[in-house]
């Protein structure tokens, strides 16, 4: 715990500055929420400067469109379990089922989940997540919190990634596997390709994202929250004391920001 | 007598929803003619980028009301600014768009939008055209208009898998001016150097 601590200080200091390397102008009003969240940010920024985003690149050299849709299938597939069980908890049966028979066909028939056979019989992807489970008992979402190497979250957004993640055939077929050295090269070793295959797979949304700001962090950051509005619309109590205006629907004469 | 005012009610409402439906058939095919005569013709011409950027200019000067957003997104610091400012803001803010966009639409490159109707916005004259993009993997990316009436109609936001472009930039360019030493100055700097 001590040393988590420490690094989190050490990163902390390190990260003080912007990339520019000009002191930041705090004033009053940003909250120190809001200094840890760009430094962590910068540090993120760095990291996948440095690391994830180059290897995305290779890996995208080395492989080939149709590949990484096998990937992208595989790991989809095995998120089938999470939107069967919080569809349930939402009370949609139908789309629960839907959910199931997906999970059954493809990884069977589909191969372990790379293609998506299910959908050519019209068989549509369901998602859900525990995520919205939450919103829908109107569990509130907290503020933006950029963690470490997974970047943009809140709190109601952690809590339902851990609870999904739970779900995860594959977090199963190695529970008992953590002893053995190939258990836990396969276990990171597939963490590791979701996310270089996930990267590789944005590449241009996020460059253009990039090139298209002036401050990257606040572009982020207000496309994630805006993102989450959706989620809004889920709880039950606020629609029964009236309608709720559309996420994306705002006043053009409002002066505040 | 009850009869009548049931009667006289009820072709109000029917007239009411008569020209709500025509309203939204206009927006709509004013976006049709946007995304189909419009974007996607320049996305899948074989010229050159320089070109498509040049009647993307042309395009977006033509329907969407870079005035009226440019206006928005500044959010209390347009009150502030200078009158020079808020010129050299639009200018800078439409020529900076115009990269963006030509940049970004040209991902829909072969795509074509589908109209799923409309749907009410809480502004006075202002309606959501649906549309969505049929993406290579995944599901379709959904693209909402939002459409001001007059004359003639202007488009003054697009929403973006939920995510508005006009909220973006004011979010990004309040948080900007708020942190940089020369406040908007900075900005109007920053906006030019990126739109070159």
């Amino acid at each position: 715990m001590k040393k988590t601590l420490l690094m989190f200080m050490f990163l902390l200091s390190a990260c003080a500055t912007n990339p520019n390397g000009t002191k930041m102008k705090v004033s009053d009003e940003e909250t120190k929420l809001e200094v840890y969240n760009r430094a962590m940010f910068n540090f993120n920024y760095q990291f996948d400067k440095m690391v994830l985003k180059p290897v995305a690149k290779g890996y995208k050299v080395i492989t080939t469109q149709s590949i990484r849709n096998r990937v992208t299938n595989f790991f989809n597939n095995l998120e089938e379990p999470a939107y069967a069980i919080n569809n349930l908890l939402q009370g949609q049966l139908k789309d629960s089922g839907t959910s199931v028979v997906r999970f059954a066909v493809n990884s069977t028939l589909g191969l372990l989940g790379t293609f998506d056979v299910a959908e050519g019989w019209g068989i549509n992807k369901k998602k859900n997540s525990f995520d919205a489970t939450m919103a829908m008992y109107c569990t509130p979402d907290g503020p933006y919190i950029v963690m470490p190497i997974l970047g943009p979250s809140t709190p109601r957004y952690l809590v339902g990634w851990g609870v999904d993640a739970l779900s995860d055939p594959m977090y199963w077929a190695l529970w008992d596997k953590q002893d053995e050295d190939w258990g836990v090269a396969l276990s990171y070793g597939a963490t590791a390709l979701k996310y270089i295959n996930k990267r590789a797979e944005n590449m241009a949304l996020l460059d253009s994202m990039e090139e298209g700001s002036v401050d990257y962090y606040a572009t982020i950051k207000t496309a994630f929250m805006q993102n989450r509005q959706k989620f809004q619309s889920l709880c039950a109590k606020q629609n029964a004391e009236g309608q709720v205006a559309a996420s994306y629907d705002f006043d053009f004469e409002d002066e505040e920001d | 007598m009850k009869k009548l005012i049931g009667f006289i009610f009820t072709v109000t409402l029917l007239f009411a929803i008569k020209v709500e439906a025509m309203d939204a058939l206009k927006a709509e095919n004013f976006v049709k003619k946007v995304t189909t005569d419009g974007i996607e013709q320049i996305i899948n011409s074989d010229v050159s980028m320089a070109e498509k950027d040049a009647r993307f200019t042309k395009l977006f000067n033509e329907y969407l009301d870079l005035d009226y957003i440019g206006k928005f997104v500044l959010g209390r610091y347009w009150k502030t600014a200078t009158d020079k400012q808020k010129k050299d803001f639009i200018q800078v803010y439409r020529e900076f768009n115009t990269k963006t966009w030509s940049k970004r639409f040209d991902e829909f490159k072969g795509k074509s939008f589908e109209f799923n109707g409309t749907s009410p916005s809480s502004s006075e004259g202002q309606i959501f055209v649906n549309t969505s993009v049929k993406m290579n993997e995944g599901s379709p990316a959904k693209v909402l208009w939002r459409v001001k009436d007059g004359q003639p109609l202007k488009i003054v936001d697009i929403v973006i898998e939920n995510v508005s472009l006009a909220i973006t930039a004011r979010n990004e360019y309040t948080a900007y001016i708020k942190k940089a030493p020369g406040g908007l100055d900075d900005l109007i700097e920053d906006l030019r150097e990126k739109a070159k």
